[in-house]
């Protein structure tokens, strides 16, 4: 047990944040959801850096992909890097150019990265099958939820199968993705949040010097952390059904209350496209809603434990 | 980073499982139905503590000069899950190995280790916690218990309250304000005073939690040797801080809690109740509770093993912890129904358990204040 970052592992956080710090961050998300846009600059650019390869590169592996993939969701790249570096090597052993989309049969609604992908993976119960998109087959959805949307239209039988029980994999894959996203997500906007009530004075003081404020930041700063960690455990673990199942549980609930508080706490302001907040916080919901959604993550993790399924 | 146990680790839990088997009776859980501080509990922790220090394992990862092995803090958190997910075999004595003893191999003088670490590791110590008194709960440091030195004695007056465990204790960690005039973290100090000294006072508090859970202890002119001192007059608050690092992850509450909703799973499926699909949601939600709880206690204990100061860890763990104890139980009186209502009933038992999390060592609220000052940096109100 270690819980401390090794070299290599600080020398890859450093190095991808640096780019990050350049080609990505809020108002990047933002001028780019005006048009609803993909970010094919920031994916080439951290596939130049080889930063898309470390789940399968020698060296390294799924714990330092969860490291790129929480890094990349911090500073709110709009890439399918989830799916990217976690989803694709986990389940077909490769990497895929992006955008890849995940998806399963008969979901409804928009898609993250949907109009954009060139690649879905779906989740077709048993198997899993891996689809080269047609683009007239999708197309782009309006959505509020802080990623490019859109519609596919599935065909069950496109694309080639991944065998009987791949399924499940790209479930417990996704489920990790999910989470590894999210705790990026939430970690920066709490980290707003709590900029936002340090110089927020009313009454004459600082908001977040209140006790009542102050707990329920606490109480988020609890379940981020727990998410972080048990997401990099269940990365460790090679993304087993019952692991994943219970962090993509937790962090969607984590995720649900961590939009509510950060919302509440930063009023008003917290709600307009000026302040930072709202390009995290509505991609919580958008996590939230995926591959089963909360209660759905829940029942898997309950199957996994003590239902053997 | 990495998540994994040691061959050894492994070895060493599968180990003491098989003891545990082969040692403790068949009513063990008859027996540990009234918890840790009740007198057969404490009664069966003198023939069992004593059978864990012959194998080396009670206190393992202290240094060797104390009785203990070198062994890492990993090995007594296995040590500590393996113990409290059944109701802890070792009674009260958990707290010596946890905080006791470490704040008197940390402050101590060469005389008071040689007195109480020997005993702690033989399996032969009992101690008691002298923190709270009737007006200083959570604001710990508006304590009034007065030592004032007189010739080679302190005379002790005042009283603590919500004692555990002082029924049986030998010695008490007492806090106590050496300097009258003082506010505050200062003038307060630390007294390892004997419990059989004239003077002292103790009654039982009837609780709605177990029996001899609660008790007031009362000091009324106790003469307590100045020897008895642990560190310095009046910066007694840094051994505090020091223990209740140490004390608040002391017992791994997630482990009896994911052991309890394992059982309760176990009998929804008997009773097929895992048809419904919103109490099959409720059990994962639980499990991910209890899974969240160990990590932020893991990382704890990862600090630790490191030497690192204390730091907000602790108090994310023990937040994280007390939610899931409460899941856990909820579920259990959900799954149980009225069943649940007889004292003693497994559902009862862990409720009766869980119900005191957030407020034993250091309540939530006070968790969230730290959380808030030291992880977060927010302004003290």
């Amino acid at each position: 047990m270690d819980f401390d970052l090794n070299e290599e592992q600080q020398a890859v956080l450093a190095a991808v944040g640096q780019l990050l710090a350049q080609r990505a961050g809020a108002g990047r998300a933002i001028e780019l959801a005006k048009k609803s846009e993909y970010d094919g600059e920031l994916e080439a650019a951290l596939s130049q850096s080889g930063f898309l390869d470390v789940a399968l590169d020698e060296e390294m592996g799924f714990l330092e992909a969860v490291l790129v993939t929480e890094a990349v969701s911090a500073a709110a790249g709009v890439v399918s890097i989830g799916a990217q570096v976690l989803v694709a090597p986990g389940l077909l052993r490769r990497n895929l150019p992006g955008p890849v989309a995940v998806t399963t049969l008969g979901h409804r609604g928009p898609v993250r990265f949907g109009a954009h992908a060139r690649t879905l993976l779906l989740d077709a119960g048993d198997e899993a099958r891996w689809i080269e998109l047609d683009p007239t087959k999708t197309e782009p959805v309006r959505s509020n939820f802080g990623y490019p949307m859109g519609r596919i239209e599935i065909d069950p039988i496109a694309g080639e199968s991944l065998g009987p029980g791949s399924g499940a994999t790209l479930r417990n894959w996704w489920r990790l993705a999910i989470a590894a996203e999210a705790v990026g997500s939430m970690g920066s906007a709490l980290d707003v949040t709590v900029a936002y009530v340090k110089q927020r004075h009313q009454f004459g003081r600082a908001i977040g010097s209140f006790q009542a404020i102050q707990h329920r930041l606490a109480q988020c700063a609890v379940l981020r952390e727990a998410t972080r960690w048990m997401v990099y455990e269940a990365a460790y673990k090679g993304a087993p059904a019952d692991a994943t199942a219970t962090v993509a549980a937790y962090a969607t609930k984590a995720a649900d209350q961590i939009f509510a508080e950060t919302h509440q706490l930063t009023g008003a302001m917290g709600f307009t496209r000026e302040h930072d907040l709202h390009v995290w916080s509505m991609r919580l919901q958008a996590l939230r809603l995926e591959a089963g959604g909360i209660y759905g993550h829940q029942r898997a993790a309950a199957q996994a434990r003590w239902l053997g399924r | 980073m990495e998540f994994g146990w040691t061959d050894e680790d492994l070895a060493f839990r599968r180990e003491l499982k098989e003891f545990l088997e082969q040692t403790l009776p068949d009513n063990w859980e008859e027996m540990s139905k009234d918890g840790p501080g009740s007198d057969v509990q404490v009664e069966y922790s003198k023939e069992f503590c004593p059978k864990l220090a012959e194998r080396g394992w009670l206190t393992q990862n202290w240094p060797t000069e104390y009785g203990g092995r070198d062994a890492s803090a990993w090995r007594h958190i296995i040590l500590g899950e393996e113990m409290w997910r059944i109701g802890d075999p070792r009674s009260s004595q958990y707290m010596n190995v946890n905080w006791v003893g470490p704040t008197i191999m940390k402050f101590g003088t060469d005389e008071q280790k040689n007195q109480h670490l020997p005993p702690i590791s033989r399996g032969e110590a009992f101690w008691c916690q002298g923190f709270s008194e009737p007006e200083a709960g959570s604001d710990l440091v508006s304590l009034r218990t007065l030592a004032i030195r007189d010739g080679g004695d302190y005379v002790v007056n005042g009283s603590k309250i919500w004692t555990s465990y002082v029924n049986h204790a030998q010695y008490c960690f007492l806090l106590v304000r050496t300097d009258p005039e003082s506010k505050r973290h200062k003038g307060i100090s630390v007294l390892l005073t004997p419990m059989n000294l004239p003077g002292i006072e103790v009654r039982e508090i009837p609780s709605i939690v177990g029996e001899r859970y609660f008790f007031e202890v009362f000091f009324s002119d106790v003469r307590v040797p100045t020897s008895c001192r642990l560190g310095p007059e009046n910066e007694g608050w840094n051994v505090v801080t020091y223990s209740l690092a140490f004390e608040r992850v002391g017992a791994p509450r997630y482990a009896r809690a994911a052991l309890v909703l394992d059982e309760l799973a176990d009998l929804a499926r008997e009773r097929g109740m895992l048809e419904d699909s919103r109490l099959l949601g409720k059990l994962g939600e639980a499990r991910s509770l209890c899974e969240a709880s160990r990590l932020l206690t893991y990382r704890v204990i990862d600090l630790r093993e490191k030497g690192q100061p204390p730091s907000a860890d602790t108090n994310l763990a023990r937040v994280a912890g007390t939610m899931a104890e409460r899941a856990v139980s909820e579920l259990a009186f959900e799954i149980f129904g009225p069943e649940a209502l007889e004292y003693g009933h497994s559902a009862e038992a862990h409720y009766r358990l869980a119900m005191t999390a957030g407020v034993a060592v250091g309540t939530t609220e006070v968790n969230l204040n730290l959380i808030a000052n030291r992880f977060l940096g927010l302004p003290k109100e």
